[in-house]
């Protein structure tokens, strides 16, 4: 995930009781990246899940929108100490989630990197993996890694 | 036969089947087509290996000819009213000009590897033109592959109502073989219409008038519950022989006999089912067996080179051609055509079929019945075993939604016939193990919990390991199973590969999709909702599975309601880039590549218009037609104004 995930777009250990709480402290996280306003980002999150739950299944949350000012593809990655309900496909409880934003016009970069995102959650092995990291720096470099790998494969 | 030894052939029959149902055992494990074992075995039997000497070719096609038609009046009796009106087009094509083609383009073949003439040869290819019913259901069966409804159906139907048409052809064949050659035959082909036209319609009105009265029969007849399904079964058959007498195709009317029945509310049904699921298979062992036993393979070794080159043509050249010519002008995607060309297993028919020369005394017979027998081989090996790979490989498989399910119906005297008394083992993982809430409609009436019965109240929660009794309306089964099945263990890859990345809410309006993703549509959608267009843009009735693709992304029917309304959509955002149509493989694709030539053609002209001016009708335009290259940037560059 090189050039979308930094260091600090991950929440190792994210404490949260709800859907709408969780999409709040993404939001939060990817306020403080961006620069942008929590609320806009907010509601252009919830504005998706109406469209249909983001919840791609195993645990797995994708949520993502598209925002006028933002320069490229943000994301931020969480892990939640807690599964919560998110209403997704499968109907299993979310403990993993991966927040994709990207600028307004977009369109290829947009879809791609939602492509990227979805491939590596699918990877049964890989989510063991992030289920199983300690520390915030182990999810970066795990996360990039795999992406490197699979892109030499 | 002294008794001692008619109790040595019964012996020795028993312990045939006895094994042959033991073996089943080894076929499961590896995937390998049961009936290949069967015919194996037989060979191994047979006079060849371990010496049972059988050569009784009416007995064996007598004993053939009965398990054909058990066969066909199960195979019937199984296919529902829904999968024949999906099926019906694509199935029928397939089983009149599919078999044509194919018998056509066999004999052609074996006329020019063989040396055979044109009757001999005709013979083989109407030998080998029809599909296994039983060899492909098997093996979808054993795999717990599920397969698109639409190809599915087309191949249960194609395969039950393609035997008619190859009995009738090499039937007539064989008794102008009889009568003297073709040569001595001026109206051959005008006499195979009539015959064809007399046989076809005599055994339609016969099976729906049969299917009738044995509906009929059954419903207004008290009997011993034990001898409902022998009556129906034996009155099948007197039936197929009736009309085989009057000159009908009695195994089409047998099978529509079955289709009848099988789509009626019938008494005792259940108890027929699986009576005659039990008969299919003794059929099909004994039948397998006994053609087993027949052949001789040292007779093989000679005519193996030929046999082998004739088994691949047809199955790599003259099945899937036959396909697509027949399944151009229906809706199927290029990996269904493809996938139903790959399942063009030959079987039981074919060499039941390859008796006929044998048994009208043909030089030929025995030639054509040791071919015939090479490709049914060679096919069962190479189809049978490579089925489900190729199903998967060609994404055709839909990903189960539930995981395995004990589940048990049992019959209710008495009861409405909308209702039934159905048995769950609760799996480990299933929602209600997990806690979920049951419906008042799935509560159950008793509980069995480590041997012991319980009623519900005493019970409190069904537990993982219970068995549940549960009365039901037929209509609430797929959601109970939902309720009591494990979770299901897709492969995620495959899942997202079928379904899409994301799912999105039907009632969703598809401009505002359309503008998320930055997705181009077409001008008139208006106020559409991502159902209501997709509904649109699929072909009929959608199926779980249909994509449409909209700008970079496809739009996917996860799943369908009752009453066939999309129900659930998913969205891919990554899917396979669009393919250029070359070859067309169905309406759609046809058109395309129709405008496609004609643009060129156009553009062909005005570059010899200006070429030579006043020439265009001198030059000659056919050569390029069948090259089969449609890339118009190429054939710009090779224009007659370039040269």
């Amino acid at each position: 995930m090189n050039g979308i995930l930094t260091p600090d777009s991950v929440l190792p250990s994210l404490h949260v009781t709800s859907k709408k709480q969780a999409l709040h402290e993404l939001a939060k996280r990817a306020s403080v990246i961006t620069g942008l306003g929590e609320r806009a980002i907010f509601d252009t999150l919830v504005e998706r899940e109406r469209l249909g739950s983001t919840g791609v299944g195993r645990g797995v949350a994708i949520p993502h929108g598209k925002l006028a000012s933002l320069d490229r593809v943000y994301g931020v990655f969480a892990r939640l100490t807690r599964p919560i309900d998110f209403d997704a496909v499968d109907e299993h409880p979310v403990d993993l989630m991966f927040l994709l934003l990207a600028p307004e016009g977009a369109g290829a970069d947009h879809l791609k990197a939602l492509a990227r995102v979805s491939r590596l959650l699918r990877d049964d092995g890989m989510l063991d993996r992030l289920r199983g990291c300690e520390t915030a720096d182990a999810l970066f470099s795990l996360l990039n890694e795999q992406e490197a790998s699979s892109h030499a494969a | 036969m002294t008794i001692e030894a008619l109790n040595l052939a019964i012996m020795l029959g028993a312990a045939l089947v006895v094994s042959s149902v033991l073996s089943s055992v080894i076929a499961f494990r590896f995937g390998a087509p049961l009936l290949l074992i069967f015919l194996l075995l037989g060979l191994v039997f047979g006079e060849d290996g371990l010496g049972i000497p059988f050569d009784d070719t009416s007995f064996a096609y007598a004993v053939g000819s009965v398990a054909i038609a058990i066969i066909l009046f199960d195979s019937g009796f199984t296919t529902r009213w829904r999968s024949l009106a999906l099926a019906a087009g694509p199935a029928g094509m397939l089983a009149t000009v599919g078999v044509l083609i194919t018998a056509g383009m066999i004999a052609l073949f074996g006329a020019m590897l063989l040396d055979l003439d044109w009757l001999s040869a005709l013979l083989l290819g109407a030998i080998v033109s029809s599909t296994d019913a039983a060899a492909v259901f098997f093996l979808l069966r054993v795999g717990g592959i599920t397969l698109r409804d639409r190809v599915r159906s087309t191949l249960e139907v194609e395969s039950g109502s393609n035997d008619p048409m190859a009995i009738f052809l090499t039937l007539s064949l064989a008794s102008m073989a009889t009568l003297g050659g073709i040569e001595s035959h001026g109206g051959l082909w005008q006499m195979l219409v009539v015959e064809f036209l007399r046989q076809m319609g005599f055994g339609l009105v016969g099976g729906l008038a049969g299917g009738w009265l044995l509906v009929q029969g059954l419903n207004r007849i008290r009997l011993d519950p034990g001898l409902y399904p022998i009556v129906a079964l034996a009155a099948a058959v007197l039936l197929a022989t009736v009309v085989n007498a009057l000159g009908g195709s009695g195994f089409l009317a047998i099978y529509i006999a079955g289709v009848i029945a099988g789509n009626s509310r019938v008494h005792a049904a259940g108890s027929l089912g699986r009576f005659q699921e039990g008969m299919t298979w003794l059929a099909q062992i004994t039948m397998f067996l006994t053609l087993g036993l027949l052949a001789t393979p040292t007779q093989f070794i000679s005519l193996a080179p030929a046999g082998l080159a004739l088994a691949l043509l047809l199955i790599f050249v003259a099945r899937p051609l036959a396909v697509w010519i027949c399944l151009l002008p229906f809706g199927f995607s290029r990996k269904e055509t493809l996938f139903i060309g790959w399942v063009g297993l030959r079987g039981a028919v074919s060499i039941l079929l390859a008796l006929v020369p044998v048994l009208s005394g043909l030089e030929s017979g025995r030639l054509l019945f040791n071919l015939a027998f090479i490709v049914v081989f060679v096919s069962l090996v190479v189809q049978g075993w490579t089925l489900r790979p190729v199903a998967r490989r060609l994404g055709l498989v839909v990903p189960p939604a539930i995981g395995p399910l004990d589940r048990s119906e049992l019959e209710l005297p008495g009861a409405p016939g909308d209702y039934e008394l159905l048995t769950y083992r609760v799996a480990d993982d299933c929602p209600v193990a997990q806690g979920e809430r049951i419906p008042r409609w799935a509560r159950p009436s008793l509980i069995v919990r480590e041997g012991k019965s319980l009623l519900p109240e005493r019970a409190g929660r069904p537990q993982a390991g219970d068995y549940v009794y549960i009365f039901a309306a037929h209509s609430r089964v797929a959601l109970m199973d939902r309720l009591f099945a494990a979770r299901a263990e897709g492969d995620l890859e495959q899942e997202a590969a079928f379904y899409g990345d994301f799912a999105l809410e039907p009632d969703a309006p598809l401009t505002t999709v359309a503008l998320l993703y930055g997705l181009e549509v077409p001008a008139d959608v208006g106020d559409a909702t991502v159902a209501g267009y997709l509904s649109k843009a699929v072909h009929g009735r959608p199926e779980t599975g249909d994509r449409v693709r909209l700008g970079a992304v496809e739009l996917i029917v996860r799943a369908v309601d009752e009453e066939g309304h999309i129900a659930d959509v998913g969205l891919a955002v990554d899917p396979a880039p669009e393919r250029r149509v070359v070859i067309p493989y169905n309406r759609r694709e046809l058109a395309q590549v129709t405008t496609d030539l004609k643009a060129r053609l156009a553009r062909r002209r005005r570059g010899k218009a200006a070429a030579a001016p006043g020439g265009v009708h001198d030059l000659p335009d056919a050569p390029d037609f069948g090259r089969g290259d449609h890339d118009a940037d190429v054939s710009d560059k090779k224009g007659p104004a370039d040269v």
